[in-house]
């Protein structure tokens, strides 16, 4: 089978614009993570990573055509476009992962200046596609809060075959009342900064990133390989995760195999910070045995960036797997899962060759994919 | 001889208030009946319990009949068959529902049951409960149903041999109504697995 | 009381669609969860939304939770002795 590389990224979150100063802050132990007062969003103050458009607004040529994330997006995958020089050819394929898109649109004020099928993610996926002039359609993928990584599968599944050599994959969502009150109403909001896999965690926070990678048959010097990607289904309940973890543990075990079982030296886990996620992972993570390599959470700098966040969690592992600095998870002060982990508490610097991205998301659905460098 | 490594084992098009499946109609009824009253109906003729139905937003009804009928003329559903779903309005009709939760005049409140289906993948994740499939799950969105895309890469994921199975196909359920093409994709069977008959079955669903 | 429990009964046979279920075969003591109604996490939450929307009762402990939904009758004292 053909391998399938990594070669470049680009994020856009509350920490910066540039994966570096996102490497940067998130060393630094600096998190998005703010008390958020805005009636527009949630009748209540909650916390949340939100992104400043004071940060980035007018970047972008008829900037009035598009909506807020739309711009994001496309601020993000030029940025990836100029800094890398990549053909938009009939090689290159875009894939887009989001959960929501233009979701904020639907009865909201906003949604007036735009036409009602702006809500529709095909549209703005359109829309997108045009703004680049790109000459393959989009492939947007929305499955929940494992898009991301599932885009990353996605584009390597379609860059193993004869007809594309390059792919990139931009994930995002922005938070909206739609999104706010739905994660409110499922109990699912922490009253504070999220705390993964600790003992008091009580919930997560949302948060807005756009994280774009570049996938390339040819790899370049620091290429990182996608070495093994799986997704399980838990069939067990569409918003609670499996009491067994027996998703994540079947994708993790495949994902492991299809790399030829490396020695995994960090583990970038899903880590929300909501009391079943966690403790699932745990699980799922001691039934293959992983219990004790090390393990990090990066919602507690970033929330749970939705459509982005395995992207996103996973442009940051490479980034610490190139750095050989296991990075910490902050939040975390006592242990708080019935399986043990051996979460990373400081920034600590070591030899790092392989890392296990995990996520798992409503309807059941779990992926795990494994980095590799060459 | 037939060159074509996979083929379609079976079919349902769910498309204005009728049902067909492999290419013969099994349920019909008049144009004025609710979405909503004809998927009910179909469930009660399917004669069976499974009360969780009443609780799914149409796009998951609709996907939950066709498979079911489905996995009635193929045989029980293999566990490890992937779902590689497509649609263009994801969960819209969740959606709108859920805004309107949120932005009605008196006492706005979002529903629990609403917002966990402003997914679309939550159709892929109740059949899996459903039939029990441990298996990897897809959602795309077009702005039509794609066989162009949907054949090359359903095709890639079979020659991985992680499955033998793949349901897939085009499950759109939004404001223009239920427009829903799936089929199951195996080794054996009889129509070959290609753009251009995909293309007929789609778009002649009368027998 | 009885009032309370039938209003209760049509709310939550609509709120929840259990459309196999009726007000007359539903009783005052059957249990909501597991082997009774088989109600599941995503209908708790619901009937914390009822509870809020309809009498103005704000329950924001999942453990309190419990023991308000064990049935039709505990819900109904529950929401007797703090309503406003």
């Amino acid at each position: 089978m053909k391998d399938v590389f990594v070669v470049g990224d680009h994020i856009i979150s509350p920490l910066g614009i540039g994966s570096q100063v996102n490497v940067e802050q998130i060393t630094a132990g600096n998190t998005a993570i703010r008390r958020v007062d805005d009636q527009q969003l949630c009748a209540h103050p909650f916390f949340a990573a939100l992104i400043d458009d004071s940060q980035w607004d007018g970047e972008i040529e008829n900037t009035q055509r598009y909506t807020r994330l739309e711009k994001l997006f496309i601020l993000s995958l030029q940025a990836l476009i100029d800094q890398y020089r990549i053909p938009l050819d009939r090689r290159t394929l875009v894939l887009l992962s989001t959960t929501k898109g233009n979701v904020s649109l639907l009865h909201s004020p906003m949604g007036r200046t735009f036409p009602k099928e702006r809500v529709h993610l095909a549209v703005m996926a359109d829309e997108i596609q045009r703004y680049f002039g790109l000459e393959n359609r989009i492939i947007t993928i929305s499955n929940a809060c494992i898009s991301g990584s599932l885009a990353i599968s996605v584009a390597r599944q379609l860059l193993q075959g004869n007809d594309y050599e390059r792919a990139l994959v931009v994930g995002g969502d922005e938070i909206s009342k739609f999104i706010v009150s739905g994660f409110d109403a499922f109990q699912a909001l922490a009253d504070e900064p999220c705390r993964p896999f600790d003992r008091d965690r009580n919930g997560l926070n949302l948060g807005e990133a756009i994280a774009a990678m570049y996938l390339s048959k040819s790899p370049t010097d620091g290429a990182i390989n996608v070495s093994g990607t799986s997704s399980y289904n838990d069939a067990n309940h569409i918003s609670g995760p499996s009491r067994t973890g027996e998703g994540l543990y079947q994708s993790i075990r495949a994902a492991l195999i299809e790399a030829g079982e490396p020695t995994v030296d960090f583990i970038s886990a899903h880590g929300t910070a909501t009391p079943y996620n966690d403790e699932m992972e745990a699980i799922a993570l001691q039934r293959c045995k992983l219990s004790d390599i090390p393990l990090h959470s990066l919602k507690g700098y970033y929330g749970h960036t939705l459509g982005a966040s395995g992207l996103l969690e996973t442009i940051l592992g490479i980034h610490a797997l190139k750095n050989n600095l296991l990075i910490p998870s902050i939040g975390f002060e006592h242990q708080g899962t019935t399986q043990r982990l051996n979460i990373i508490k400081k920034n600590t610097p070591q030899l790092l060759n392989t890392f296990l991205k995990t996520a798992s998301g409503f309807g059941g659905c779990n992926i795990a994919s494994v980095f590799k460098k060459i | 001889m037939d060159m074509h490594t996979y083929h379609i084992q079976s079919y349902c098009i769910i498309r204005e208030r009728s049902i067909h499946m492999d290419g013969v109609t099994v349920l019909k009824t008049e144009a004025l009946t609710t979405l909503n009253d004809f998927l009910k109906s179909a469930y009660r003729q399917l004669g069976i319990d499974y009360p969780k139905f009443y609780k799914m937003d149409a796009l998951c009804k609709a996907v939950f009949i066709a498979v079911e009928l489905m996995a009635r003329k193929a045989g029980p559903i293999k566990p490890d068959t992937a779902l590689i779903f497509s649609n263009y309005s994801s969960s819209h009709l969740s959606d709108e529902k859920h805004a309107m939760d949120l932005f009605s005049a008196d006492n706005p409140m979002a529903s629990p049951a609403t917002f966990v289906y402003t997914l679309p993948n939550i159709a892929m994740g109740e059949i899996s409960i459903r039939h029990k499939l441990h298996s990897e799950n897809v959602f795309f969105i077009f702005d039509s149903y794609l066989p162009e895309f949907l054949v090359p890469y359903n095709d890639s994921v079979l020659d991985n041999q992680k499955t033998e199975n793949i349901i897939s196909g085009w499950a759109e359920v939004g404001e223009q109504g239920c427009d829903l093409f799936l089929y199951l994709i195996g080794k054996s069977g009889k129509t070959p697995h290609t753009v251009a008959y995909l293309k007929t079955l789609y778009h002649n669903e009368h027998e | 009381m009885s009032e309370l429990t039938q209003e209760l009964k049509a709310k939550i046979i609509t709120q929840l669609n259990l459309e196999d279920i009726n007000v007359d075969n539903l009783e005052d003591d059957t249990p909501l969860f597991g082997d009774g109604l088989g109600l599941d996490s995503i209908d708790a939450l619901e009937l914390i939304v009822m509870l809020d929307k309809s009498y103005g009762i704000k329950l924001s402990d999942p453990k309190e939770g419990r023991k308000v939904f064990e049935t039709i009758q505990t819900m109904a004292d529950f929401i007797e002795a703090n309503r406003k």
